[in-house]
């Protein structure tokens, strides 16, 4: 706001100050909300409508011919195999990670494993470092070890950055709960296997959601490494889109964005009480 | 109270602790550590096994450019969402915007793959910008430019797929800040700008770090976004130049001196979590 202005306001009389500054914070809101909205909406609705664009010749500014034909040309090809396919795989890998990473998450949240912060480094370098050099050496190794090219390749290396994320975002939930709750449990009698289940699982389990979303969805969204070791012989849905809009199949590609985007979203809406900031946010934080 | 620590654990407990630890430990050694460290071997041999710099030599000369270009696409896309992060995290924390946290949540939920294809329909010579500028009349539709295979389409998709994770981290610092040392401040005649430029991120200087530090190595080491935009000749991001490497020259020595380039850029991220362990 400029001095003039401001001057101008102060000695204004009191309702017409009232009138000013309603006024322009209404269109100051009005300003920001607008901006937003076409900052996050423009470059997603796009997608959804050349998804349904039959023919779309420049300059219209909207499609020459609506309809769903490429929906459905899309739910008739190859696609179909490559959603089963990353959905089956986000499903075995949300699975794995929740085995393997709550009992580990909350060993160390409890600080009762030697060497933790080791431990821990060790799990921030996928995170800490760009994966597309490295996996490309994994690829080499998997091809030693004949994984190149097969379902249990593409599960391990989704594996890699799944176990991590889970790991981290865990870790910050079991920290959380307050350790008083599981010492009245031992004073009760209750053994160490007894008070996970009945005392920190229940408590945690809000947590646990949000993390198993997060990895399926990480999942998901998985192209570095699907690319490198699953392809030509299983496509996931990215690496699908990838190739579509390679050969500027662009109503394909779209009608697969707009799938793959879906399920995201939908966790989005439907699970907004779990997605806590601090969850999301327990990146490289110890 | 009982305080259990590393140095008091009975052998029983370390055993179970390693036991519970091992196999999410073997994925992520054998599968990200050992490949890791085998990278940084590869990038010192030549194709017949002496040890060697050529590889960096090589990697530089052809590639130096595009590593400058892709630190440079990095830094700018860095500068904007701290610029927008930091104006959108002090509007919600100084007023109330009930929408407006939960539409900045939506790109964290995107796939890359998709911010990197949105990006180029909406901002393509012949795209959906262009056409919505182009119903208002005021523009040529020939003559508007395209920003999506240039290095503007790259920073929008980089910015606007961190947005999320960006608005997230500095909302949480933000929060924390004291009411009472804002009200001061908006006592003394402060605006909103002011106080979030003057207050807010001056004392969250350390999250804002974190936050930088963060995302830049997830810009740094993005494949897919430049996979999906590409370039329109001239230079490209790095990570496109070691896909190439890989699978068309199939030159592994050149393909990891430039994967060492890209972690020593990306090292922020580990000596930020180191000094954290050393301060406890």
């Amino acid at each position: 706001m400029s001095k003039p202005l401001e001057v101008a306001l102060l000695t204004a009389p009191m309702s017409e100050r009232g009138a000013w500054f309603s006024t322009l914070r209404l269109t100051r809101r009005f300003t920001i909300y607008a901006i937003s909205i076409f900052m996050i909406f423009g470059p997603l609705s796009s997608l959804l409508l050349w998804s349904v664009a039959e023919k779309w010749f420049w300059p219209n500014p909207f499609p020459t011919q609506w309809g769903f034909k490429y929906w459905q040309q899309a739910f008739e090809g190859k696609m179909l195999s490559s959603l089963g396919l990353s959905f089956g795989i986000a499903i075995v890998v949300s699975i794995i990670c929740l085995v393997i990473t709550v009992p580990l998450a909350y060993v160390i949240a409890r600080n009762r494993i030697p060497l933790k912060h080791i431990v821990l480094l060790i799990f921030l370098l996928p995170q800490a470092f760009p994966q597309l050099p490295v996996f490309s050496n994994v690829m080499v190794l998997m091809y030693r070890w004949d994984l190149v090219g097969t379902l249990t390749g593409l599960i391990l290396i989704h594996l890699v950055g799944a176990l991590v994320f889970s790991l981290w975002t865990l870790v910050s939930v079991f920290q959380s709960i307050a350790e008083p709750l599981e010492e009245a449990s031992y004073m009760l009698g209750g053994s160490r296997i007894y008070t996970f289940f009945h005392v920190v699982l229940p408590i945690a389990l809000p947590g646990i959601i949000a993390s198993t979303l997060l990895v399926f969805l990480y999942s998901l969204d998985e192209f570095t490494g699907s690319l490198l070791i699953g392809a030509p012989y299983h496509i996931t849905m990215p690496v699908f889109m990838y190739n579509a809009a390679g050969g500027y199949e662009m109503q394909v590609a779209s009608v697969t964005s707009v799938l793959l985007m879906i399920p995201g979203i939908l966790l989005l809406f439907l699970l907004q009480k779990y997605m806590r900031s601090e969850y999301l946010a327990a990146f490289g934080r110890v | 109270m009982r305080r259990i620590n590393a140095f008091s654990l009975t052998l029983k407990q370390q055993l179970a602790g390693a036991a519970i630890a091992a196999p999410a430990l073997t994925v992520v050694t054998l599968l990200f550590v050992y490949p890791f460290l085998r990278s940084l071997q590869s990038s010192f041999r030549s194709q017949e096994g002496v040890w060697t710099l050529d590889n960096y030599s090589e990697a530089l000369s052809i590639y130096g450019g595009d590593y400058l270009y892709t630190l440079w696409i990095c830094g700018v896309s860095l500068l904007a969402l701290i610029i927008i992060t930091a104006t959108i995290g002090g509007l919600l924390r100084l007023g109330v915007y009930p929408l407006l946290e939960f539409i900045f949540k939506i790109p964290l939920f995107v796939p890359f793959v998709v911010v990197g294809h949105a990006m180029r329909v909406f901002l393509a010579p012949h795209g959906t910008l262009n056409s919505a500028l182009s119903i208002t009349g005021m523009f040529n539709p020939d003559t508007l430019p395209s920003f999506a295979f240039s290095s503007l389409g790259l920073v929008a998709a980089l910015v606007w797929k961190n947005l999320g994770i960006g608005l997230l981290l500095m909302l949480g610092a933000f929060r924390s800040v004291n009411e009472s040392m804002l009200e001061a401040a908006r006592g003394m005649g402060a605006g909103k700008l002011k106080l979030i430029w003057h207050f807010l991120v001056p004392m969250n200087k350390g999250s804002v770090g974190v936050m930088a530090v963060l995302t830049f190595t997830s810009m740094l080491g993005s494949f897919s976004i430049p996979a999906m935009i590409g370039n329109a000749g001239g230079s490209q991001m790095i990570m496109m130049d070691l896909y190439h490497q890989i699978v068309y020259q199939q030159n592994y020595g050149v393909a990891n001196a430039i994967g060492v380039l890209t972690y020593i850029a990306s090292l922020g991220a580990a000596i930020y979590y180191l000094k954290g362990v050393t301060k406890k």
